[in-house]
């Protein structure tokens, strides 16, 4: 019996083995590409993903665990690629190789949903799990902190 | 498919463009064609770099390989400048491996410092060549035509030509000898800040990276390697796996003895990647560790330091350093010891390859497609013109994806399948076998005078050298592999070089920075403690250091040296109060022709160690694009930070002791110092190397800020190792 889930707002059928990772799901059966691996333990945060809005480690996340749910990427956050979060990552060019950034950016957008208005020591905190090895942290904290309001201040 | 209409013309002999020490082809093939952009049907190519279609649009190659350095943006930029595009009309792409593009290995910080001319003047010729066409089409002189934004304007009237319309009769053109090139004063993108050409596609997730690439009949492969260098696969018992969902085969691959190839192991191919990594579990694998079998890191670093400790192989030797060391007021010596570090992308190495009969096409994250070229020439024994190379975005490479034996493997599993094999290491793998920057020891001794001059200065280096990989029976460093100390600008007048025996028990390989990160740890850390031996603040000691070198050969080197060490002192405002368990620590160091100095700002606090501020001032010349140029030096702050204090690769019977981020820790956000100040001299030179230079002066910074918060003296890296 394939079990339903719905994927940036699309319905799908998942027909397969249940403990197979969300991410490898994602990237290679729907070709969702965005949502990248890392090292596959929970440790990088490179495939985080929203599970019903919350962000979640789609490498450890078996895809039984989303059926019946919402599943969005970082190609479904927006339309267009207009979220706040997305616009002020480009406003503060964070990227530089850019592989880390999808979930860096799925990260932030969950925290904010629970934490409007953060300060600095709330953005560290929340952001720990996000490894970018390229080094982008500070312009990743002043994009949140824009868009959050409490701090415009330009990086770079 | 595009139509060139180019006709095959030499750029080798364009006396302008060979002037850059470079040989630039000219492409003249449907084979560089944007397969399935119908923008590209009419396009036509002025040069290998610039392809303009009929309605002006325009599309910029990049022949260096883009890993988040930004050069995709930075040499079209310079380009679009002499061409005098318009920026708007500009998408970049990604050339394929291919010499039409010149060098494309990209590596050593050379991208700008070899490519910013000869860009220029591939923007420049089209130029010209857009002007005459004008010139043509209206019957008048060049001289009365110049090119604006992406129009040619007739002087004489308000007549103007698009781009787009002059491009095909442009083409037809003889390309000029000597372009002319704008001067600085008249640059326009050169030297702005202009946004990355692929900012959008990355927040929404439609920049595709090697690891991204899905092809019709693809299949997904998994792979366990041999765990120790020259070791092999005894035996192995793949029935269980082979019967398992979705498994294609279970195929050992074995070692490949090119500096490029693979290590050996055992992978499995399978519909998806999960279901190869779970069969590719049940493979019972018995592995020949081989005569490495025994690499025990600490221990050998052990070995290393013993070793420096005692007289070594002379390379390098002026002045009379017994005389001086007899005659010195003060003697002092240390020892200084750095581990095994692996490069840690956050994208694993990944490729994608389909061998098929008369050709080979590779997707490949890499910083050197026609290394892959000759390597899959070489292990599939083709033409390596016959290996079609897309050169894919890497997801960070820091020197590691120069070696491409992940693009050997997939290669060897798409030969065995008869399909496009996708091949991306696990993060384990990736820590496991990788190509590993040396552990290193070091010994200085030097004598000061009663004024606190260095009078003598003997330097004993011993590291498994990057040359061990190419030629195993490489023992230890080379007189080359030590000219960063020979040469140093301090100009040391009575000195003597010293390399230890230290032959490489794994795979050694470029890591950003490369020798500079130790070589710019010890010469800086030591002249710290010479500094406290003459009672001297260290910024004024280093002062006196180079007032010393009188060199004349080495004159700029200590003039551009002293340039940023005192802007960085005086923009970090060194000497200024600090709370108590803090402190500041100074650096400098030139690596691949930049020059760089630091100030860090810590604070300890018992094993807690923060870091508030870096002051970097930088020295490249003229800097291209300041933002992007920004981004490199505070990414090389953090990835000092990391090996500074915690990255350190074990190995204990042959093997990596690693294995994914717990136990290799890099660099987490709440750690990254909030305030990073970047600072450029700016100057008209000739530009150079930035993606490495601000790896070496960050650790030596902070072990003297560390110190000046503490009293005690940092000499080993990484100065927080985990226990693995």
């Amino acid at each position: 019996m394939p079990e339903s889930l719905t994927v940036n707002g699309q319905p799908r059928e998942f027909d397969g083995d249940g403990d197979m990772p969300l991410l490898w799901y994602l990237r290679e059966i729907l070709d969702l590409t965005g949502t990248k691996f890392g090292c596959g333990m929970g440790l990088c945060g490179a495939c985080t993903v929203h599970l019903d809005g919350q962000a979640i480690r789609s490498c450890l996340t078996p895809v039984s665990t989303a059926f019946g749910r919402e599943i969005t990427t970082i190609e479904g956050l927006s339309a267009d690629g207009s979220h706040p979060l997305q616009l002020a990552w480009i406003r503060h060019r964070v990227p530089q190789c850019g592989y880390c950034q999808a979930g860096q950016i799925m990260s932030a957008a969950s925290f904010l949903d629970s934490n409007p208005k953060p300060d600095r020591d709330a953005v560290d905190q929340a952001m720990q799990g996000n490894i970018c090895r390229c080094g982008t942290y500070n312009r990743i904290k002043a994009a949140i902190l824009d868009v959050a309001g409490g701090d415009t201040e330009e990086t770079a | 498919m595009s139509v060139h209409i180019v006709t095959r013309r030499d750029f080798l002999k364009s006396s302008g463009l060979a002037a850059g020490g470079l040989t630039l082809g000219i492409g003249f093939g449907a084979g560089t064609a944007l397969a399935g952009d119908a923008s590209a049907a009419s396009e036509t190519e002025l040069n290998a770099f610039v392809h303009i279609a009929p309605n002006g649009d325009t599309v910029l190659y990049c022949g260096r390989c883009e890993m988040g350095q930004g050069i995709s943006t930075a040499l079209p930029a310079a380009v679009a400048d002499e061409l005098e595009a318009d920026w708007s009309r500009v998408t970049v792409l990604q050339g394929d491996g291919d010499e039409k593009y010149g060098p494309q290995g990209t590596g050593g910080s050379k991208s700008i410092n070899v490519m910013f001319t000869p860009m220029r003047e591939a923007g420049a010729t089209a130029q010209a060549m857009l002007v005459t066409a004008a010139a043509n089409r209206w019957g008048v002189a060049t001289e009365r035509c110049y090119a604006d934004n992406h129009v040619v304007r007739n002087r004489d009237d308000e007549r103007t030509l698009g781009y787009g319309e002059l491009a095909a009769d442009a083409a037809k053109l003889d390309i000029p000898e000597t372009p002319k090139l704008k001067t600085p004063d008249q640059f326009r993108y050169i030297g702005q800040p202009i946004p990355r050409h692929d900012m959008a596609d990355v927040v929404t997730g439609r920049r595709t990276y090697g690891a991204d690439t899905r092809l019709p009949g693809m299949k997904y492969a998994a792979i366990r390697h041999v765990p120790v260098m020259g070791g092999s696969v005894k035996s192995f018992d793949a029935a269980e796996a082979k019967a398992m969902p979705g498994v294609v085969d279970v195929i050992h691959i074995p070692r490949f003895e090119n500096a490029y190839g693979s290590l050996g192991g055992i992978a499995v191919v399978a519909d998806t990647t999960w279901q190869a990594k779970n069969a590719l579990e049940k493979v019972q694998v018995e592995f020949e560790p081989g005569p490495h079998g025994s690499y025990d890191s600490k221990a050998y670093k052990a070995e290393l330091v013993s070793r420096v400790e005692q007289s070594c192989e002379k390379v390098h030797e002026r002045g009379n350093l017994a005389a001086a060391f007899e005659a010195a007021e003060t003697r002092h010596g240390a020892t200084y010891t750095g581990g095994h570090l692996s490069h840690s992308p956050m994208e694993p190495m990944a490729s994608t390859v389909w061998v098929r009969e008369d050709d080979v096409e590779v997707w490949a994250s890499t910083q050197d497609p026609a290394g892959i070229q000759r390597t899959l020439g070489a292990y599939l024994e083709r033409d390596p013109k016959s290996v079609i190379v897309h050169v894919m975005m890497a997801g960070g490479a820091f020197g590691r994806k120069f070696k491409c034996d992940y693009v050997q493997e997939a290669a060897a599993l798409s030969k065995a399948v008869g399909a496009p094999v996708h091949l991306t290491w696990s993060r384990e793998e990736d820590t496991r076998t990788g190509y590993y920057h040396s552990l290193s020891a070091q010994r200085i001794e030097a004598s000061l005078d009663a004024d606190g001059n260095v009078t003598g200065w003997l330097h004993r280096a011993a590291f498994p050298a990057i040359r061990t990989t190419f030629d195993p029976s490489v023992e230890r460093p080379s007189e080359g592999d030590l000219d960063a100390v020979s040469g140093h600008p301090y100009g040391i007048a009575n000195m003597q070089v010293e390399s230890g025996l230290s032959p490489a028990h794994t795979r050694i390989g470029w890591y950003r920075a490369v020798y500079a990160i130790f070589y710019g740890y010890a010469i800086n850390v030591f002249t710290h403690e010479l500094a406290e031996k003459a009672n001297k603040d260290p910024l004024d000691f280093y002062r006196q250091i180079y007032a010393n070198s009188t060199n004349p050969e080495q004159a700029e080197q200590v003039k551009r040296s002293l340039g940023v060490l005192n802007l960085a002192a005086e923009k970090a405002g060194w000497g200024r109060e600090v709370p108590e368990g803090h402190g500041l620590g100074i650096a400098v160091h030139h690596s691949f022709e930049s020059y760089l100095a630091m100030v860090v700002h810590a604070e300890v606090d018992g094993e807690d160690i923060k870091v508030h501020r870096v002051d970097c001032a930088v020295d490249c010349g003229l800097v291209l694009n300041p933002d992007q140029a920004t981004a490199q030096m505070e990414g090389a702050v953090m990835m000092g930070m990391s090996l500074a204090l915690y990255t350190e690769v074990t190995f204990r019977d042959g093997a990596v002791v690693n294995s994914n981020f717990h136990d290799y820790p890099v660099l987490r956000a709440q750690e990254a110092p909030p305030e990073i100040n970047v600072y450029f001299t700016n100057t008209d030179a000739r530009p150079t190397g930035l993606g490495e230079p601000g790896v070496p002066t960050f650790a030596p910074a902070l072990s003297g800020a560390i110190f000046a918060a503490t009293g005690v003296r940092h000499r080993d890296l990484p100065i927080k190792p985990m226990t693995v």
